[in-house]
């Protein structure tokens, strides 16, 4: 959470700030238009105090997940749980340098890396026209509705056997299978986001003659792109997902197949350091959109909690 | 019917005219129809600020849409400088009641929505002069959720002008603003309409709004929508509310108003 809402709050206080230097608090219009100006200059006057709400949130943040790692450690130092079960956090460590130095860890993020993205990208930029073209176009959307929606009532991973059979159990077959799970979420939240577009905006576009594409650059797309966002961060925690699964089924690189042989040889540790890690990749994909969004969407205040 | 000069002795060059504008709304189930306009005449001096008053569902925002070229379908004719309107365009500014500048823009932008065609250097000098013009120097970079909603309105009064329209129709304007914000928008207004010398079309419901800034206060019954009184209004401005002849119109229009808003608000047992 910190990144996205973080970032809002520095951009609003320097646009804030902005104003308040540049603006020259011109007569005619009296006291109303400098109605938001005391609450700047409040801002300003507490600029040194920022970070300690931000620590304070930082504090929060990590106040479970540190005390999850407390009750672990505590578990395993007192041997309640057997170690095969749970190993010893100094043990899951050990088995990320012996992963990364022996047993090429890099080499196989790379590979998984490489699917996710180039399955992403397919999907996420299929996914985006498909749903401006059905968004845009009711003919477009008799045409490929029905069709489309078959196709997604049927479970992503149900596809996996036939993928697998037609292109094998390479990289084609998990870019294909991600692709079509990252597809869905982005096309239905981009056609949702275009449909979206508030009648009055379309009309100022119609009094000042904007043509259909200048009329789907300013007002349309901006309008949808929230709900763009919404797709795309869904798609990515998705594609994720799937890239594991996938490995798992039926690989011989990548994070999925090393949780499958580490399950086979009892590497419980390796099995923990695994999971940490394709965790964190998550998060930190989901973060980096995120921090995109904030700044797409820096026009946006919502509610803040 | 036609708003006859009275003062002006030279040719009056008429800007806007309807004749016979009738316009029916038929209901999306059934055969219901609604008239929202009935035989609609009016002419419209050019510089003139024109007010149409009425209770809701008489029918003056259906006028304005009209004017503006957003609705199309209508029996009888309306013209601008002696053409036809048949679609919108930027000769016709329009300021709606919600302001409607585009979050994603900035008050900058935002003004300058109809300036893409222009060099660049044009149009930043342009949303400069108007930004002005309305008061809002400074805010060019400020993203409308910024402002207060006099300040938005007044953007949106700007980027309505930019591209320099023939006639600038204004569909309440100022309904979503406090009591005090509207009595200062109303000079501002008049300000403006003054400094542009442009044909200024208002709705509003607010009688006495009307009277402050208008050449002319058309007011409209309701269902159907026709036209019920043309009151001149020849008060020397800025217009002193408290003057006694202002408060006689004021009267007048107020008990037209009343008689129909009694036969709305009694009912029977």
């Amino acid at each position: 959470m910190s990144t996205a809402t973080d970032t809002t709050d520095t951009t609003d206080a320097t646009d804030d700030d902005a104003n308040a230097t540049t603006a020259p608090s011109s007569p005619s219009f009296g006291g109303r238009s400098r109605r938001n100006l005391p609450r700047l200059r409040h801002l300003r006057r507490l600029r040194h105090l920022r970070n300690l709400p931000r620590l304070r949130r930082l504090a929060l943040q990590s106040l479970l997940p540190v005390a999850l790692l407390i009750a672990w450690y505590l578990l395993t130092r007192f041997a309640l749980v057997e170690r095969i079960f749970l190993p010893t956090p100094a043990s899951v460590g050990e088995a990320f340098v012996k992963l990364l130095l022996t047993d090429n860890l890099l080499n196989d993020f790379q590979i998984s890396a490489i699917t996710v993205l180039k399955g992403f990208g397919a999907g996420a930029g299929i996914g985006l026209v498909v749903g401006m073209a059905t968004g845009l176009s009711r003919t477009v959307e008799d045409l490929l509705g029905p069709l489309l929606n078959g196709i997604r009532q049927v479970p992503t991973l149900a596809w996996l056997p036939l993928i697998i059979l037609w292109m094998g159990a390479g990289d084609l077959g998990k870019t294909v299978l991600i692709a079509k799970a990252v597809f869905f979420p982005v096309f239905l939240n981009t056609l949702q986001g275009i449909r979206g577009t508030p009648r009055e905006y379309i009309e100022v576009g119609r009094i000042f003659d904007y043509g259909r594409l200048r009329l789907l650059r300013r007002i349309v797309l901006p309008s949808a792109l929230p709900g763009i966002f919404v797709g795309l961060r869904f798609g990515a925690g998705i594609s994720w997902t799937v890239l594991i699964v996938a490995e798992m089924l039926g690989a011989r690189r990548g994070l999925g197949f090393l949780i499958m042989r580490a399950q086979e040889l009892l590497h419980s540790d390796q099995l923990f350091m695994l999971i940490v890690i394709i965790g964190v990749v998550g998060f930190a994909i989901d973060a980096g959109l995120r921090r995109i969004e904030a700044r797409l969407l820096r026009w946006k205040r919502g509610f803040e909690g | 019917m036609t708003v006859t000069p009275t003062t002006m002795t030279a040719t009056p060059t008429i800007d806007v005219e309807t004749r016979g504008l009738t316009k029916i709304f038929a209901a999306r189930h059934g055969t219901a129809r609604i008239t929202a306009l009935e035989n609609v005449s009016l002419a419209i001096r050019r510089g003139e600020f024109v007010s149409i008053v009425g209770a809701s569902g008489c029918g003056k925002t259906t006028f304005l849409r009209i004017l503006a070229g957003l609705e199309t379908e209508y029996e009888g004719s309306i013209t601008l400088d002696g053409l036809r309107i048949d679609g919108p365009g930027p000769d016709k500014g329009v300021v709606f009641q919600d302001h409607r500048l585009l979050p994603w823009l900035t008050v900058g932008e935002n003004i300058g929505f109809g300036l893409l065609d222009l060099p660049k250097t044009e149009q930043r000098e342009r949303i400069r002069k108007y930004l002005r013009l309305v008061g809002l120097q400074g805010f060019e970079r400020a993203w409308p959720a910024q402002l207060s909603g006099g300040m938005a309105q007044r953007a949106a009064i700007a980027r309505a002008l930019v591209s320099k329209p023939r006639i600038l129709l204004l569909d309440e304007p100022l309904g979503a603003l406090d009591a005090l914000t509207r009595v200062y928008m109303q000079r501002e207004l008049e300000k403006i309409w003054t400094r542009e010398k442009i044909t200024m079309v208002m709705v509003t419901h607010d009688v006495e709004e009307a009277l402050y800034l208008s050449d002319t206060v058309v007011l409209m019954s309701a269902r159907p929508g026709r036209i019920k009184k043309i009151t001149p209004v020849h008060l020397a401005r800025p217009r002193d509310r408290e003057n006694p002849v202002f408060q006689n119109l004021k009267k007048e229009l107020l008990v037209e108003f009343g008689l129909r808003a009694k036969s709305l608000f009694s009912y029977e047992i």
